[in-house]
């Protein structure tokens, strides 16, 4: 990724980026004021308590792999090539995500594994940038 | 409410038919239930119609108006996988609560080959990052109970065995051939470690039943059977827990509900019908619906406990994997499968002995509807 054009992300509203560098990228998710659960992606109702008193917050960098799979076949629509992998990540505000998974031998992926977030191009616009997914990478 | 018995059922075969369209597959399925309940169109007053990639407006009134225009209402459902079951329970409610005596539900479908586009709209995150297939969703859930419980990638496997056992045994199986545990292993991955095998195909297929009330079937039979139990719902959102997208927790708190409407448990059904879209759902739903403990649902597959002539028989029609998913269709032809088993019509595939009732599991994305048929 070309840091200085900055990130084109490939939908708007999932993960916000700081400084215009891909290094300080965090997923947008919300959380309810009344009962402190927290969701992603962001929504307006709480599925906790029913309260529509959401606010925005900024979640966590890292997190545990609780579960993945490696897909051998790209499914309609889709701009991943195969084989790739793909898992749920548990945040520590006890919020699942589901994530594209890289940076790394996919022979290398474990449950349980710390994880963080980063970013991959998977297609770009028609100035020829990068429209980018988040992804989650083993802990360097 | 008051009782409802399934008069009549009836099937177009599962499989792939590109010159046939759904019009032409329901109007078989629906004339071989009205025969076998002995009835006719016009005894008919109201049609539940289960469809979801028929792209064709109120597709259920062209499939009806092929063996009649009687003036009936007619309702058309898409719950995805579990659309036919939906029907199916929307016209239970309307003949339990005395809105009519007698309904027709039917469930088609036409499908392209491939894999299942699962999200909507198209274009979506999920879909772009090759996030939105349904194989993968089995394949995370299995991996979390094969660490968990030790469940093994052979187990998973024997699954698909014993549909495609099943499936030889079924005239209106897509799939009629066995299948060697070897085949099934070595066929190629598709979501770790679910591999192609294991996967149910796409279809095109039709099903219908007719329902009545107790009253009405007597003019008909003796021996109807009868709708004992039931219970519905979509995923429920828990505190700390990962979104329960194939229904496991929610098939677990369902199973219960059924069995109480029902007064009867696990140990009551005689055979059992389980949404095997891929091999490893059926372990994790067979532990959910109560047959088992959590964790032991591999080992009763490898023992050979969920064949045909084990304890709990599963899938006898050889399930999604064999019989085929055209998913609009699948519900009612689970339903199909435990009347017949009931009646003592399964033909090669019947479970010996005198059966009491048997069980329906059709799931939909993340919705699961349970059926719980008697004599």
């Amino acid at each position: 990724m070309d840091e200085g054009k900055g990130v084109r992300p490939l939908k708007e509203g999932l993960f916000e980026v700081s400084d215009s560098s891909p290094q300080n990228v965090h997923l947008v998710g919300s959380k309810c004021r009344d009962c402190g659960c927290v969701f992603f992606p962001k929504r307006e109702i709480c599925f906790n308590c029913g309260k529509r008193s959401l606010e925005k917050v900024p979640l966590s960098t890292r997190g545990k792999l609780d579960t993945f799979t490696i897909v051998w076949q790209v499914p309609p629509g889709a701009l991943v090539k195969a084989p790739y992998a793909i898992g749920r990540i548990l945040l520590p505000e006890g919020v699942y995500v589901g994530s594209l998974l890289g940076g790394c031998d996919m022979d290398d992926l474990e449950t349980g594994m710390d994880m963080e977030i980063g970013l991959e191009d998977l297609s770009e616009d028609e100035e020829g940038i990068g429209l980018a997914a988040f992804i989650f990478k083993p802990v360097a | 409410m008051r009782e409802v018995c399934v008069l009549g059922v009836g099937l177009h075969k599962f499989g792939r038919f590109p010159e046939k369209s759904v019009e032409d597959m329901g109007r078989v399925a629906i004339l071989n239930a009205l025969d076998d309940a002995g009835i006719k169109f016009r005894d008919i007053e109201a049609a539940y119609c289960g469809r979801v990639y028929a792209g064709l407006m109120g597709a259920g009134l062209r499939v009806i108006n092929e063996v009649g225009q009687t003036g009936i209402p007619i309702v058309n459902v898409e719950q995805a996988c579990s659309s036919s079951s939906v029907a199916f329970r929307l016209g239970y409610y309307a003949v339990g609560a005395g809105i009519c005596d007698m309904a027709l539900i039917v469930g088609f479908e036409k499908m392209e080959r491939g894999m299942l586009r699962a999200t909507s709209p198209a274009h979506s995150y999920e879909e772009l990052v090759g996030m939105s297939t349904p194989m993968a969703w089995y394949a995370l859930e299995i991996r979390r109970h094969m660490e968990q419980y030790g469940t093994t990638a052979k187990q998973i496997a024997m699954v698909s065995v014993k549909s495609h056992r099943n499936g030889t045994l079924n005239p209106y199986a897509q799939y009629q051939q066995e299948m060697t545990l070897e085949q099934v292993l070595n066929s190629r991955m598709i979501a770790d470690p679910i591999t192609l095998y294991e996967c149910s195909p796409t279809t095109d297929g039709a099903s219908a039943a007719i329902i009545c009330s107790r009253e009405k079937a007597k003019k008909y039979t003796n021996s109807p059977i009868f709708i004992a139990g039931w219970a519905a719902g979509s995923p429920i959102y828990e505190k700390g827990k990962d979104y329960d997208e194939l229904g496991i927790r929610l098939t677990e708190k369902l199973a219960k509900e059924a069995y109480e409407r029902a007064g009867m448990g696990p140990e009551d059904m005689d055979v059992v019908q389980i949404h095997d879209a891929a091999a490893s759902g059926e372990i994790q739903r067979f532990e959910a619906l109560g047959f088992c403990n959590k964790g032991e649902g591999g080992r009763w597959v490898e023992e050979g406990r969920t064949e045909i002539g084990g304890e709990i028989p599963v899938n006898t029609d050889g399930g999604l994997l064999s019989r085929g998913h055209p998913v609009g269709a699948t519900g009612l032809a689970q339903i199909a499968e435990v009347v017949w088993q009931l009646r003592g019509q399964a033909g090669k595939r019947q479970v010996a002995g005198k059966l009491k009732a048997g069980l329906c599991h059709n799931s939909g994305i993340g919705g699961v509807n349970i059926t719980i048929l008697k004599t």
